[in-house]
């Protein structure tokens, strides 16, 4: 592969696609990393790589997946990628079982807990690196599922099991805040 | 539409997702489904929560402003009529310092790009060469012999190289593997100094580029250009001895033609 000088223009191109992507990129690559630095630098990665191969993009296709796709690949194979491919399941668990398990707590308590920002984010928190970044791309991002499927390379029936999987994963951490919530509001002396 | 929607539906439905006649029947199952309803609209205010939550890191204004480069108008300003002289030298200043911004911003614009190129090909060097530490699989050529470990790379690589005859004390060749840096063919050689493995990676050298050596998670690399070739080495030994083997691999590459 020879490498291909980037033109002036299509420098300028880049520019004007992807820097107003930058920091929908820098918020998913700190969700991905949890670090600062490590974010930084996986974006900083991200544009050189996509810079460098811009003139392959194809101009009628969707810019945003594709730098996307470059960024969960950069992420995918940079250390901490790989210290959480070793720590976490890559694949989804099939068997595990879906919302029709789940006991819903009291719509109180659902309305409660979704409206606290801080304790929503602390339960995607405890979510595995696959699925926050499927319901950032979704939920965050308004990435239709086709152009989820561009971005994590994966059949989109997997993207819609993923979805649901994501947000019932939410939904039982949410529950176990508020339970935990509860429980310490019980708790507290009169 | 018998039954309960399934959350792959309730999903589809608030994402957005459904084709009309499927969103046609959703609709008409949730107009006698209380409960179907109520689950929809917690699916929706579960699907507003996250994307408010998850929004919740933003890139700092001095990373942005490495990403960017900010162009900066300085307004003109007004003359009077009569001051025509003034006119030519408000003309010719500002034609000087557009000359001294589009050279200033092409060359800041070429060192952002040389200093991305830099940075990501350290990290990258450095990524792959841990993955080669950790890596369970053996390498594509197992050998401590040059003469076996080089015509391995014949029709894998556009480019050929020497590896050095002799090495540093300590050192010994292992193997080597194939991969990509920088999306260019690559060859990873793969040495022992003591305990420490070293990562010699060998890409063509399309484009002129100073040597350098960087310090990165603990690991330290150094890059080397010949005639024809970038390597960057990349190891947890101490500096001094990989220094000695990247200078070896250097002269190797000056013995010309290739040795065999």
């Amino acid at each position: 592969m020879q490498w291909k000088p980037t033109t002036r223009d299509a420098a300028r191109d880049f520019e004007t696609l992807a820097l107003p992507l930058a920091p929908s990129l820098y918020n998913v690559a700190f969700w991905l990393t949890r670090q600062q630095t490590d974010a930084e630098d996986l974006v900083q990665e991200t544009f050189f790589k996509a810079l460098r191969g811009f003139s392959s993009f194809q101009p009628e296709t969707n810019f945003k997946a594709w730098i996307f796709r470059i960024l969960r690949n950069t992420y995918l194979t940079s250390r901490t990628g790989l210290a959480a491919t070793r720590t976490v399941p890559l694949a989804d668990h099939e068997d595990a079982p879906l919302d029709a398990a789940i006991d819903w707590d009291t719509p109180e308590g659902r309305m409660i807990g979704l409206s606290n920002q801080a304790q929503v984010r602390s339960a995607m928190e405890t979510l595995p690196p696959h699925l926050v970044e499927i319901l950032l791309l979704c939920d965050v991002e308004e990435m239709k599922y086709k152009e989820i499927a561009l971005v994590l390379d994966i059949p989109i029936g997997t993207v819609m099991s993923r979805v649901a999987r994501a947000r019932t994963a939410l939904r039982r951490a949410l529950l176990g805040t508020n339970m935990n919530s509860k429980a310490g509001r019980r708790e507290e002396p009169k | 539409m018998s039954g309960h929607l399934p959350p792959s539906v309730l999903n589809a439905l608030i994402d957005n997702e459904l084709s009309p006649a499927e969103l046609a029947r959703v609709n008409e199952h949730l107009a006698q489904c209380p409960s179907c309803t109520a689950a929809a609209l917690s699916t929706s205010m579960l699907k507003q929560a996250a994307a408010q939550a998850g929004r919740s890191h933003a890139p700092s204004a001095q990373f942005m402003d490495r990403l960017a480069h900010h162009s900066h108008r300085t307004p003109v300003a007004a003359t009077t009529p009569r001051q025509h002289w003034l006119n030519w030298a408000i003309a010719a200043a500002l034609a000087l310092a557009s000359v001294v911004y589009i050279a200033t911003r092409h060359i800041t614009r070429q060192h952002t790009i040389a200093s991305l190129a830099h940075s990501a090909l350290v990290s990258e060097a450095v990524d792959q060469h841990i993955a080669a530490l950790a890596s369970t699989v053996p390498p594509g050529v197992i050998s401590t012999d040059q003469h076996t470990v080089k015509p391995w790379f014949q029709g894998k690589l556009p480019f050929s190289f020497n590896l050095p005859g002799t090495l540093p004390p300590a050192t010994v060749l292992e193997g080597a593997n194939l991969t990509y840096i920088g999306n260019q063919p690559a060859a990873e050689l793969l040495y022992r100094i003591h305990k420490h493995r070293v990562s010699i990676f060998v890409t063509a050298n399309n484009e002129a580029a100073a040597p350098f050596t960087a310090d990165l998670a603990g690991f330290h690399v150094q890059s080397l250009t010949a005639d024809h070739l970038q390597a960057v080495a990349v190891s947890d030994v101490n500096p001094t001895d990989l220094a000695a083997l990247a200078r070896d691999f250097q002269q190797a590459q000056q013995s010309s033609p290739p040795e065999h």
